[in-house]
Order: C-alpha cells, then structure tokens, then sequence
C-alpha cells in the first residue's frame, strides 16, 4: 500500500511545480533531524469536515478564476496578461491547498484503513475463539447425553423387590435411614445385597458339587457290586427255571418275550401289548371269582427270527452300497437280465410282499379245550397286517366231507365282521403298488400271506380311512385296544359256532338229525320224514338251482357263505333243500329254499304252503335256536324241516277219485286243516300238549 | 345285487321274500291304497304320488306302515270315512283321515261272538252292506255275522256253513249274500228273514269238479242274476235262478279273487297272470304280474280321483303290481 501510495504521489510531484515538493521533503527531512514535524500527527488534529468544507470553497474559487481567466483570455489584450498571473498565483495557492487537502485525505484513508484492518483481526480472534467455545460445549453436550445413555450392567440384573430387600438385607447393607431418600444409594445397597447372595449361592453349588461327586463315587462303586452281583442272579434264575416251570410262573418266559417284542413292527408290537394286556386282564377276573387257574384262554407269542429283525434296522450304509453295486452291476448285466423281465418282475412282486420276519402267535383257548391259533404276520411294504388261523381241538375230530370248508383256514374266519370277507387289501394304497408290478388283486395271494381281515388291521391299530388316504398310518394303541374284547369274543364264538356245526355236520352225514335233549321240546316225539343225504354243493350250482331265484335275486347268496343241499324223504315224497349257510351262523340263520317232489315238482312258486314251510324254518328261525349260544340251530331247522313235511303230507286233501288208501293216513293233532284263504295248514307246533295250529 | 351282511338286513331281506299281501283297499278319496300282509301290518301307499309324471322310486313305497295285526290280514274294506280290517278274529277300524299320521291308533275293535275255542277263528272276508249301513263278517267259525256300525252290536248269526268260510259278494238289487267256503258250497243268505235260500254245491257238478284241487270254493263275484265262482272247482259262471252252471272257464290252476269289469270277468288265483275271460269262456288275455301267486284284485274306481283309476293286484310277495291299463303290468308297489 505504501508503494501505491508512492507511485501515485510521483506522478504529482512530477506534475507540481517541484517547489513546495521540494520544501516539503526538505521539511520532512528537517523533522527527522531536528524538529518533528509529522503530518499524521496534524491529521489528528484536523477536523475532516471542516477539511471538506475548505475543499468545497477551494474548489469553488479555482473554478471562479478559471471561469475569469477564461473570461480574460477570450476579451484577449495585453493587460489581460498581469491579470491572468495574478490569477495564476491565486490559482497555485489554491492548487496547494487542494494537495494537502489531498494528502491528508490519503493518510486519513491509510490511518482508517489500518483502523479497520485492526479492528477486523480483533474481530476475526474473537470469532475464532467463539467457535471454540461452542465446539467446546457440544462436545459436553455429547459427552452429557452420553452418560446419560449409559447402559450400567446392574441394570440386568434382577434384583429382589425393595420390600423383600428391606426385610432380609442385613442392616449394615441396607442402611435404610441413608438409602431410604437416595435412589442411588439404594441401587447400591441391594446391588450390594444380591452380591452377597449370589456368593451364598454360588458357595452352595460348590458344595452341592462336590456332594455330587461324592455321591457318584458312590453309585459307581453300588454298580460295580451289582454288575459283579449279575452273574451270581444269572447262575440262581437258571437254577430256579425248573421251580418256575414247576409252579406254572413264566416270568422268565415273558421277560424274553418282551425282549424279544422290542424289535416288533409297530402294528405287531401294539397287537401284542394289547393282546397280552388283554389275556392278563382275563386272567385276573378268571382269579378274582374262582380260584387260580394256571391255563390262560389267551396266551401270546413272537414267532420268528431276532437277528432277522435286527437285521432290518441295520445303518443304511451297507444297503446304498450294495444298491450302488448293483446298479453297477444292472449295467453291466442289462443285456442279460433284459430277456427275463419276467422273473424281475416275479422278483419285485415277491419283495413288495414280503413279510417281516417277526410274527405274533395268539393262541385262545375256548370252552371246550379247542385252541384257535392265529399268527398275525405285517407286510413291511404293504403296510397292512394278515392273519392266518387253525383250529386244533381236545380230541381228534372225525372230518365229514362236508364239513371240509368249516375249519379251514381260508374260511374259518371269513365275515367275523359282516362284509369282512379278507380277501382285499385294507390300505388303499396297495392298489397303485400293485398297479406297478402287475398284481391284480390281493385275493389271489391271500392263501399264502394270511388273510388281511380289517379287524386284524385294527387289532394292530392301523386305519384306513376311505374318504382321505393318509401317507403315514401309524399304529394306534387305543384303536388296538377298543377292538380287542369284541374281536376276541366274536373269535370265540366264531370257533365254538364251527365246532358244533362241524359236530353236527357228521351226524347229519349219516341221516341223524342229532336233536339235543334241551331241544326236544321244539318237535312231536314222533317225526317220520327222515333225512337222507347232506352234501356240500357249490355256490355255483346253487345259483343254478332253479328254485333259489328269489335268494339269488334278494342278494342272499354272496360267495362268502357254504352251501349245502339235504334231502328229506318220506315215502315217495322227496324234499330237496338247499341250504345258505352264512359265515355269520348263528346270528345269521341258515336260509332253506325247497323243492318238493310229490305229486309232481312243489316249489314257493307253486305251493303257498312250501313257501309258508320255508318261512316256518328262515323267518321263524328265533324260536329254533333253543338255549344260547344257540349253535344247534342248523340241526333244529333241519328236523323243524321233517316235521313241517310231515304235517304237509299228512294233512294234504284225499283225492276223491284216486282208489285206495291214502299214503300218509294223518298221525298228527291238528285243530283245523286249513285256514285263511291261502289254505295254510297247520304247521306250528304246540308243546307240551302236542298238537299242530295255525301260525 | 349286492349281497346283504349284517344279521337285521338278513332278516329284514327273509321277511320280505316270505311276505304275502292278502288284501287290498282303496281309500275314499281314490289315492291312497292300503295293503295289508301276513305278518299284520298295513301299508298306505300313495297311488296319487306313484302314478305321477315325477314319481320316484321312494313314491312306490309306503307312506306308513303300521302293525294292525298280530296275525295276518285276511280282509279290508273302506268306508266313506274308515278302513276296516281283519285277520286274526278281531275287525278293526281306522280313521282314513288319521291313518297316514305316525303312531295311528285304532278308532274301535270288535269281536263276533265265536263259541270258545282252542285257536280263535280268523276272519277271511268282509263285506259292507250299504243299504243298512252293516258289514257281515266270515271266516273260521263257519258263521256269517252281521254288524251293526251305527251302534258297532253283532246284530245277526248266519249259520249253515260246514267249513271256513272263504269268501263274501253282495247281490246288488235284492238284500242278499252269498258266501263261499271250504265245504265246497255256495250258500245265498236272506238277509230279511235271517234264513238260507239257495245252496249250491259246487263240486257236486261234474263238469266243474275236480278232486284232486279239492272242494273248496275261494272266490265269488255276483252280477244281477249271474254268480261266477272258483277255487278247488274250476272257475264257473252260473245262472242264480236256474242253479245251473253256464260257463266253465278253462283253467287248471284254483282260482282265489273274481270279479265282473264291463263286460269281462278279471280272475286271479295260484300263477303270475291276471286273466281276463270273455262270459263265454273264452281266454281274452293273460296279463303277468310279478308275484308267483296271486290272492287279491283291486279296481280302483272311485269317482273322487279318476287319475287313479287303476287295477292293483297283490299276493304272494311283498309287491302289489299296478295296472294302469288291463294291458299291461305299469310297476309295482313294494313293502
């Protein structure tokens, strides 16, 4: 600024007469050495506004001499010269006075602006120190908020209530007169009291440990003695196996058995629980009416290979490997085995069915010392269960011919529900398997795998509902076990009903209809028609028949039921009846269709009366069955049959015109021969006193 | 068919096949007919329903059924206001207007003065005499009884019969009966002075006799001066005053229910068919049913419901088969 200053100042100088630049600097000189004289100092002293009016009135006159040396000069003369001097001079002076005026101008504009300079870097230090001041107080505001947020750990802890804190802390923790008022302080204190319980505590645990410890050095040296007490228990039970078998006690047995009942299927395993659970419940009502009895009605038994079993529940490993090298293997030998896709499919038919190697044997024991035997077997891959039965008896039986189908094992437990005849799968799903090797239906296999009875799948606790098939059946206990008293009594009666039936099969074989005394009541003490022959026929040849249409028709004849045919003869009469016996007798009754041949061919067609005859033997069946469990029904029917022929030969109207006797002269009482107007005759029975009526 | 498994559809299945339909009655208003079986229950069937275009198969069976009986129902008739039946020696009466309510009992029961016995007799026919407002019962006891039904009292015992009487006809014109029985005559009752006038003994003809069916005479029709009856005997048509049989029907198997429609004589007995006999004994038609035996005819022609004007036939199944033409056999009703 100062070398702007000079260069503006030179060219002033230059311009100014030199003189007073001359004097002045002289001056200036002077000053330095000898007197001070400084102009700033004069600056100070001045005041600018009457500076400025001077500048004014300086200027004013230099232009009103101006404007008269111009006004001179343009009148022109010679005179005018000393004028325009004189002029001149005052003019100079006035130039003079403008230039210090100038000058102090400059310096008070350099004093101003150092003025400003300083006071602007006062300005700026003051500003700087500001910021830092607020820096300084936001940042102690952060630092505030902060401890504010501060998350103290004792926060975590639950502590116990203040109540609780006041009541057990010991006074020299709780100090409740200082801590009562202070929050703080009572933080502390109970901070201070769960420490302390917290070192109780863990105090505790340690000991608690070491009991621990203590007490299982103990158990460790108990088991030792035990596991050394184990083969001297061993030695004892295998000397005392003979004292079990001696008292019928078969604790051991059973201990095995439920060994072995761990590697059981699910259905087979809940069979057997059930079906234990059940032979013991029996076994305790049999002992708490009458004394102990050793033999048990239901006895139960696992059948089968362990190691088999065991074999199934092997890690997989083994197998993946194995299927890989036989998938190595298959490629291989595909151009061989391609040729015998057949005996493949033979192969996969055979693992769809396969069986698991466990099987459940029940054994129950009826009445009569039959015993029915079923072994209960479960298709792994099928899921589903079958049964298959014998029937061993006390003495040995004498087979009749026709009682052939009775006891056998396809049969014997055919319908123990109605509709329940075995032969197709329970589980819907079979059905797609099948689809995939080839197997028509379950029915052609069911000789060899055991029949797959519904009520053997719910034995087992397996469902399938029809509506909604499941993926996964799972063995139900409780569905096990509400069908298990049912199943086994329906079992009983089943095989109870076969015997007597198989019993009376071999009488009525030989012509004895073999009424028993309990019975007797039901027929006159003299019955004539006899009858002659029993045979079993086939259901086809009974469809065949021409006088079982209405049997046929009203669906009566499924082939789930025997057939058989009796004849009846009195005389020259001959009494065909075919005989519909359903797997459900007795609570079915066997349904009689007849034929007579007398006089010309007889049938319900022709003849109200062997209609009303077969009435007398299907629908009034009830009172035939004579003392429960009513198994001599089939004999009953059979002789009520003789006596029914008898009435109707005897009663039948004499022909006028034929000569000679009649053939069968009427032995019977009766009230009345015919009644209403389908000419009934009297086919009912009255005991004891003996003659016949009308229905 | 499917076969039936449970022991009650067994016997449910055996009763029906062993059900026989004894009689039949149309009610007053012409649409409902009764049907009564062995067993002594009454089916109300709907005839209304089962002839209509939207007739399902339900409509073809019973609206109710109800046991009325202990022992079969041998006889109906209708009223204008009751359905009478009988069977087992009791006639009892129902209100039609109740009868299809459930739980319907009996409005009265009566029982003709039978002498005691060991079996009571049963009652196989029935017949409504208009004019003096009475039924005459017959059956086991060889007796016609009349009943009053204004007062419900046995008013009159025709006696003369030597067997069970099988079957009943009115003689339209003059107040008299005839019955037929199981003694193989046809006795005509006076019913004014309580007295036998006419027997014929059918059997005793030798062009109508046949003695290997037996005597007995099953059924009856009347018309003016011309009785036609059958049974043991062949089916016979006879000229009253002149007791002389006129035409012999030619037909083998006994006959159980007659009756004269128009100018024909519809007859029905052991076999499917209805037969349908010109009076000169020619065999106009032989029209199956679905029952092995037949035992009753039914013509509906009550004025009430002419729709309904059908011919029902009931006997030995549960089905009572409708004819809506003599023609042909149009359905069944069943049990």
């Amino acid at each position: 600024m100062s070398s702007e200053s000079s260069k503006k100042r030179k060219p002033k100088v230059i311009r100014s007469d030199g003189a007073p630049a001359e004097g002045k600097r002289n001056r200036s000189d002077t000053e330095q050495e000898g007197k001070y004289y400084s102009e700033e100092a004069e600056v100070d002293l001045r005041d600018p506004g009457r500076d400025y009016e001077l500048y004014k009135y300086t200027c004013q006159e230099l232009q009103r001499l101006m404007a008269e040396i111009q006004d001179l000069k343009s009148r022109g003369g010679k005179d005018m010269a000393i004028e325009i001097e004189e002029r001149r001079i005052q003019s100079c002076v006035h130039f003079m006075t403008l230039k210090k005026l100038n000058r102090l101008a400059h310096i008070r504009l350099k004093k101003g602006r150092d003025q400003t300079h300083e006071a602007k870097q006062k300005v700026d230090a003051y500003h700087l120190q500001l910021q830092n001041l607020l820096y300084e107080v936001m940042h102690l505001q952060k630092e505030i908020t902060k401890c504010l947020e501060f998350k103290s750990k004792h926060e975590e802890i639950d502590l116990v209530s203040l109540e609780e804190f006041y009541k057990e802390a010991p006074p020299d923790i709780s100090k409740a007169e200082v801590t009562m008022g202070d929050p703080h302080q009572q933080t502390l204190a109970r901070l201070d009291w769960e420490l302390e319980q917290r070192k109780r505590l863990a105090e505790k645990y340690r000991e608690c440990l070491s009991n621990k410890e203590k007490i299982l050095k103990e158990i460790e040296v108990k088991k030792e003695y035990l596991s050394s007490l184990q083969p001297r228990l061993n030695s004892i039970m295998q000397a005392s196996l003979p004292v079990q078998e001696y008292l019928f006690m078969p604790f051991d047995q059973a201990h095995k058995q439920y060994e072995t009942a761990r590697h059981l299927p699910p259905p087979l395993y809940v069979l057997f629980v059930q079906a234990t659970a059940y032979g013991q419940a029996c076994a305790h009502m049999k002992s708490s009416s009458q004394p102990p009895r050793q033999d048990k009605t239901l006895s139960v038994a696992i059948e089968g290979s362990v190691d088999e079993a065991k074999a199934l529940f092997k890690p997989p490993e083994d197998s993946q490997d194995d299927e890989s090298d036989s998938d190595a293997e298959e490629e291989q030998t595909t151009k061989r085995r391609r040729p015998t896709l057949g005996v493949q499919l033979d192969d996969k038919r055979k693992e769809m069915l396969k069986r698991h190697p466990l099987s459940v044997l029940l054994d129950l024991k009826c009445k009569d010392d039959s015993v029915l035997h079923l072994t209960f077997y479960y298709l792994m891959n099928l899921n589903i269960m079958t049964v298959k039965a014998k029937v061993t008896t006390a003495t040995e039986l004498i087979t009749p011919i026709s009682a052939g189908d009775l006891l056998s094992p396809d049969s014997v437990l055919s319908c123990l529900y109605p509709g329940d005849h075995g032969k197709k799968t329970p589980n819907p799903a079979n059905q797609y398997q099948f689809d995939k090797v080839g197997i028509l239906t379950l029915r052609d296999y069911v000789l060899d795998l055991g029949h797959p009875y519904l009520w053997v799948q719910k034995l087992g606790g397996l469902h399938f509902p029809k509506e909604q098939p499941q993926h996964t059946v799972i063995a139900d206990h409780s569905l096990s076990a509400s069908h298990m008293e049912t199943t086994m009594k329906l079992l009983k009666t089943r095989v109870q009903s076969r015997l007597a039936l198989h019993k009376q099969f071999a009488s009525l074989e030989h012509g004895i209809v073999p009424v028993t005394s309990d019975c007797q009541y039901l027929f006159p003490a003299k019955v004539v028609s006899r009858l002659v022959k029993w045979v079993t026929i086939a259901h086809e040849d009974y469809m065949d028949l021409h006088f079982t249409k209405d049997i046929v028709e009203a669906g009566l004849a499924g082939d789930t039921n025997l057939y058989y045919m009796a004849l009846v003869e009195r005389g020259t009469a001959k009494l065909q009846a075919a005989v519909v016996l359903n797997p459900g007798y007795s609570s079915i009754p066997p349904i009689f269709q007849l034929c007579l041949n007398w006089k010309g061919e007889k049938t319900n067609s022709n003849d109200d009366n062997i209609r009303a005859m077969e009435s007398e033997v299907n629908v009034c069946y009830k009172e035939l069955c004579g003392p429960r469990p009513s198994h001599q029904l089939l004999t009953n029917q059979l002789q009520r049959l003789c006596v029914l022929l008898d009435v109707y030969l005897e009663t039948e109207s004499h022909d006028d015109s034929v000569e000679g006797p009649k053939e069968f002269p009427q032995e019977k009482m009766c009230l009345r021969l015919f009644r209403g107007p389908s000419r009934m005759k009297p086919f009912k029975y009255n005991h004891p006193q003996g003659f016949f009526s009308h229905r | 068919s499917t076969p039936l498994q449970s022991p009650t559809e067994v016997f449910q299945a055996l009763q029906r096949l062993h059900m026989t339909i004894f009689s039949q009655s149309v009610s007053p208003c012409g649409k409902f007919l009764a049907a009564g079986n062995n067993y002594g229950q009454i089916a109300i069937f709907s005839l209304s329903a089962a002839l209509s275009s939207e007739a399902k198969e339900e409509s073809k069976k019973p609206v109710v059924t109800f046991q009325a009986h202990d022992g079969p129902v041998y006889s109906m008739v209708s009223t204008d206001r009751h359905l009478l039946s009988a069977g087992d020696g009791e006639v009892k009466a129902w209100l039609w207007a109740e009868i299809l309510k459930k739980g319907c009992k009996e409005l009265w029961r009566r029982q003709p003065p039978y002498r005691t016995s060991l079996e009571v007799p049963e009652i196989n026919a029935l017949l409504l005499v208009p004019k003096e407002n009475s039924l005459i019962l017959a059956g086991g006891d060889c007796q016609l009884h009349t009943m009053d039904l204004e007062t419900g009292t046995f008013t009159r015992a025709l006696r003369g019969h030597t067997d069970y009487i099988h079957c009943l006809a009115l003689r339209e014109r003059s107040p008299e009966v005839l019955s037929g029985g199981e003694d193989g005559a046809v006795r005509l009752w006076d019913l004014r002075t309580v007295r036998e006038v006419q027997t014929i003994e059918v059997y005793k003809h030798e062009e109508c006799s046949r003695p290997h069916n037996g005597r007995w005479i099953g059924c009856l029709a009347t018309d003016s001066d011309w009785m036609v009856c059958g049974g043991g005997p062949a089916l016979t048509l006879w000229h009253l005053r002149s007791s002389t049989p006129t035409t012999i029907f030619p037909m083998r198997a006994p006959q159980k229910h007659v009756t004269f429609y128009q100018d024909l004589i519809l007859s029905a007995g052991q076999g499917r068919c209805v037969n349908h006999w010109q009076l000169s004994g020619e065999l106009k038609a032989q029209v199956p049913g679905s029952s092995p035996g037949l035992l009753s005819l039914s013509l509906n022609q009550q004025p009430a419901a002419p729709e309904c004007k059908v011919l029902t036939v009931a006997g030995s199944s549960c089905r009572v088969d409708v004819f809506t033409n003599l023609g042909y056999r149009a359905f069944s009703l069943s049990f």
